[in-house]
């Protein structure tokens, strides 16, 4: 490699040499000066701004980002004003996934545990594991465990973690072996599978994995919701014959086994591609569901927000509406205190704006307001709550994490 | 304007002979890259990402398609910084074309520039016939599309 670009160079260096046309020349010169109006090719890698951020129990907020190959955590009990010194999660430090649909995830145990999650990658593409930390404390973290028995070298990545008010802890993530395994058989297979692990012990020790489904779409986050009834909830991305990506919701029983996997939006976005565009879910006071994601229509690509009720066996969408203007991206909801917020980020040929919707009527009619803006490259925004209290929580390259009460 | 249109131009003639190494993005150079009047022969930008399977068989077909069309250029361009593993997943193909890279810009700002009807869905690949037409399209590519909007089939 070194040598090739060596002989390049110097094949360069011999033609350049033997060059005596003016023109030619001129064509060099200007090539020199317009490298110096080029930014500097500077190797430092980028942050990774992926983060999770969430209220604890006693109301300060919680912050797990990456910085270097470790998840460090992050507590502020003035709402963000202040932040105390990163502890790191993991001693030991690995490689993961930070960066746009990737991030490390932050729960709680029923029992008290502090919960980090996060997708360890080694070699190409998203091959790696789901691994999870825990501190009985809320501080100490025991060393991180893989959660699936699954050791081949394949992608286990972009886990959603949810957590019961009976101490089960519930990961389901992108799960490449049965697409591998095809492509080993030459049968064809659309996208990845849908993998889960159930914990009956607040995160200490995991059941063998099982499949949700086949073919979901390969590299969008998932989300993960209680439903009515307390029933855990996976929603993802998936690709419906022959290559429609619209998204699809998994129910599980109250043991953790599965119950029924459903289509739940129809927009029949047709693309052999990556939208790397997740959804995100939630259920409020109420029971009902209500969901944002991305998806191209008749061509035009737009963050929908819609109700996602049952009609027979099957779901339907109620209520959809467009969020935000034709460059709204990464949207993210929360309910709490009567209230639905959604919050997206959204360029407006500028800067990078953060924009927020409220409904007071459980979805029906939304009043936006803009909350923010970055010169600099953002993670996707994150609505939380405290108690009754909902926010958007931000973090730029710029001016790092920043919350936004939404009142 | 039409000097720095000349250079840009001079520029992606001298490219491929440099060292294989990855050019960093900013937005004004999106911008040119993904104007027409830059491109005076058919010219492919392909858009991919390390994590994105689709976008491997699209480059296999730009492989290809390089090989069987001698006035063909492709330039690819990876929505992402810069990584150690970028280098060697694109060798593989063997694009003889200049290869760029997000540089330290804004993301949303150098997609914008890119194209700002783009979402972010990869592989995104963009046809210029080298006579001011350009089309666009996401997902997989067929040869047979990329003929037709390059202009070598008719």
């Amino acid at each position: 490699m070194l040598n090739d670009s060596r002989a390049r160079l110097a094949s360069v260096s011999n033609m350049l040499a033997r060059l005596s046309s003016v023109v030619l020349l001129g064509l060099a010169v200007t090539c020199v000066q317009a490298a110096e109006v080029v930014p500097s090719k500077s190797k430092a890698a980028r942050p990774e701004l992926g983060t999770s951020a969430a209220f604890a129990a006693d109301g300060s907020l919680l912050v797990v980002a990456k910085q270097g190959e470790q998840v460090m955590l992050y507590r502020s009990t003035d709402e963000g004003r202040s932040w105390s010194a990163p502890a790191a999660v993991n001693a030991q430090s690995e490689a993961f996934s930070a960066n746009g649909e990737n991030r490390p995830k932050i729960a709680f145990a029923a029992d008290g545990g502090l919960l980090v999650s996060w997708a360890h990658s080694f070699g190409a593409g998203h091959n790696g594991n789901i691994r999870l930390a825990r501190a009985d404390d809320g501080e100490h973290f025991g060393a991180p465990q893989t959660v699936h028995k699954d050791t081949a070298e394949i992608t286990h990545s972009f886990e959603s973690m949810l957590t019961t008010p009976d101490n089960k802890v519930i990961l389901a993530w992108i799960d490449k072996r049965d697409s591998e395994a095809a492509k080993a058989s030459q049968t064809p297979y659309r996208g990845s599978g849908i993998y889960a692990a159930v914990s009956n012990d607040g995160g200490r020790t995991f059941q063998p994995e099982f499949k949700l489904a086949d073919h979901a779409c390969e590299c969008c986050r998932l989300t993960s919701a209680l439903d009515r009834d307390g029933s855990p909830l996976f929603m993802w991305r998936h690709v419906y014959a022959p290559n429609e990506r619209d998204h699809a919701i998994a129910r599980l029983k109250p043991d953790g086994t599965l119950e029924s996997v459903k289509r739940a939006t129809f927009d029949r976005w047709q693309v052999d591609g990556c939208p790397h565009h997740g959804p995100s879910l939630v259920v409020d006071a109420q029971g009902v569901r209500h969901a944002v994601w991305f998806n191209q229509k008749e061509g035009d690509g737009h963050v929908y927000y819609g109700r996602l009720v049952a009609q027979g066996d099957e779901l339907q969408v109620e209520g959809q509406l467009t969020v935000g203007g034709p460059r709204a991206a990464h949207a993210d909801l929360g309910s709490a205190g009567g209230k639905l917020a959604i919050a997206w980020k959204e360029f407006d040929g500028e800067r990078t704006q953060l924009q927020a919707m409220r409904s007071d009527d459980g979805g029906k009619t939304f009043r936006t307001q803009p909350l923010g803006a970055t010169d600099g490259a953002s993670d996707q925004p994150r609505v939380i709550r405290r108690g009754e209290a909902l926010f958007a929580f931000w973090r730029t390259e710029k001016e790092g994490f920043r919350l936004f009460p939404l009142p | 304007m039409k000097k720095s249109a000349f250079a840009f131009l001079a520029c992606l003639i001298a490219m491929p002979l440099q060292a294989a190494d990855f050019t960093p993005l900013d937005k004004a150079t999106a911008r040119q890259l993904l104007d027409p009047a830059s491109h005076r022969q058919p010219t492919i930008v392909a858009l991919w990402s390390s994590d994105c399977s689709h976008c491997k068989k699209n480059l296999q077909l730009l492989s290809t398609l390089v090989k069987s069309n001698q006035r063909l250029r492709v330039i690819t361009l990876a929505a992402e910084p810069e990584t150690a593993s970028l280098g060697p997943l694109l060798d593989r193909f063997q694009l003889p074309g200049p290869r760029y890279a997000y540089g330290s810009d804004n993301p949303d700002a150098i997609a914008y520039a890119i194209d700002p009807s783009w979402a972010g869905e990869l592989p995104r690949t963009f046809f210029f016939n080298g006579a001011g037409q350009k089309e666009k399209v996401s997902g997989v590519i067929s040869v047979q599309m990329a003929e037709k909007a390059l202009g070598l089939r008719f």
